[in-house]
């Protein structure tokens, strides 16, 4: 009980001060760009906007849940510093029941499936701001991590979001983005409903819409506020700030193909459920036989 | 410069980012957390594998039969970034090592911290540099 307290309270502290804390338990972390180089000015591109680049890391502090920085991971309610019983008063009552009845092994993320925009990956990420004859059309957000090799593409030539008929649901939805001054602005709609907002497993559905605001104060932070708005599954709009740091020069990103060893449960006898429950039902039936 | 390198390694340690695979899933699920073992053994095998890294180690049993512990760390990125390389550990290599054991069976552990018999420092420790610095009580993901 000391322990958690004493974890919770510096987890607190943490997250109170995040452009300060660049260590982990009081000792740099090395996979960083060094305390020293991170109030260094944001570079920026020819044109005059933020360089946004990356590799940025996302998992540089711990806390009782595991890694984060400052979004959502294995339970919502603790990840984003809420009091015991807050993100239930977030949830619509069907929303509430099924986190409540939902098991970490049957979450698609388990199985190779993508995490996500709202739980904001924790692994490395580079913001490519990619620049053709027309400008800079396109930004394109690359996750390492088990996401099937998937990419975010953020459209960035003005256009606006597809007509209902026109906007097939999909992992990682439709989005359009703007410059807001020094702040990327990127809005997406068009969720599938597949994916948990974290390992708890808060569901959320099509209707969802988010607004991610990213700045770059400095050279080794990159800040993201993220406004989640989800009239299918919560009373209100939800907002947090995910902080992500710079890797030192020399790392880059590296391939995760999830899928070419996933034992996911094996040690434990664990049959992860497939979409249908098929696997379950079958095992079921054989142990009747 | 082997010296410098296993120093490196020393220093490099074991960082937060050899968390995150774990901390996301299934290791309160899949393993006993109130269990814990140190053995000491032969590396068969390492698996550079996603999304999590194994190290097989042989193990002799007190009745003189061997059991060949199949032992998950966290992706091998990560375990790339705390400055392992390819033929940092090696079958053949004798290690001491903790895991967890797991729930199905006991061999099949989660490693906790594992050590090349004959050095001074552990190659891995899960849960980054100041768990081994502070005594090692646990891991952070607790």
């Amino acid at each position: 009980m000391k322990k958690l307290l004493l974890i919770s309270l510096t987890a607190s502290l943490v997250v109170v001060s995040p452009l300060h804390s660049q260590e982990r338990a009081g000792k740099p972390d090395p996979s960083l760009v060094l305390p020293q180089d991170v109030n260094k000015p944001a570079p920026r591109l020819p044109d005059g906007h933020p360089d946004l680049s990356g590799p940025w890391d996302g998992c540089w502090k711990t806390g009782p849940q595991g890694c984060y920085g400052g979004g959502t991971n294995n339970d919502m309610e603790k990840d984003l510093n809420m009091k015991p019983g807050e993100l239930d008063a977030l949830l619509q009552p069907w929303a509430k029941e099924l986190r409540a009845n939902r098991k970490e092994k049957d979450e698609p993320y388990v199985g190779c499936l993508p995490e996500g925009v709202p739980r904001v990956s924790p692994y490395p990420t580079r913001i490519v701001e990619s620049y053709t004859s027309k400008g800079l059309t396109h930004i394109f957000i690359l996750h390492e991590t088990g996401d099937a090799g998937a990419h975010r593409q953020v459209f960035m030539d003005g256009r606006k979001h597809p007509d209902d008929n026109d906007l097939f649901p999909t992992w990682f939805g439709h989005s359009i983005g703007w410059w807001d001054g020094d702040t990327l602005v990127v809005d997406t709609i068009g969720y599938n409903d597949k994916f948990w907002l974290d390992g708890k497993g808060t569901p959320h559905t099509e209707k969802m819409h988010t607004i991610e605001r990213y700045t770059r104060p400095n050279f080794g932070t990159l800040l993201l506020d993220l406004t989640l708005d989800d009239p299918g599954a919560f009373t209100r709009p939800l907002e947090y700030t995910f902080t992500f740091k710079l890797l030192r020069p020399g790392l880059e990103m590296m391939e995760f193909i999830c899928l070419e060893d996933n034992e996911y449960g094996g040690a434990a006898g664990i049959v992860p459920a497939d979409e249908s429950g098929e696997k379950e039902k079958l095992k079921e039936r054989q142990q009747k036989q | 410069m082997k010296a410098k390198r296993a120093a490196r390694l020393v220093f490099l340690g074991l960082l937060c980012a050899g968390l995150p695979a774990f901390a996301h899933h299934g290791f309160d699920t899949e393993y006993n957390q109130s269990k814990k073992v140190s053995l000491t053994g032969v590396v068969t095998k390492v698996s550079w594998l996603n999304p999590h890294m194994r190290i097989f180690v042989d193990v002799t049993n007190q009745d003189g039969s061997v059991t060949n512990w199949n032992l998950e760390l966290t992706s091998p990125n990560n375990v790339r970034r705390q400055g392992w390389g390819k033929n940092d550990l090696l079958p053949g290599d004798k290690v001491n090592f903790e895991a967890n054991p797991g729930k199905l069976v006991e061999s099949r552990g989660a490693l906790r911290l594992i050590t090349k018999v004959g050095d001074n420092h552990p190659l891995f420790v899960r849960g980054g540099p100041e768990a081994a610095q502070e005594g090692y009580k646990g891991d952070s993901a607790k």
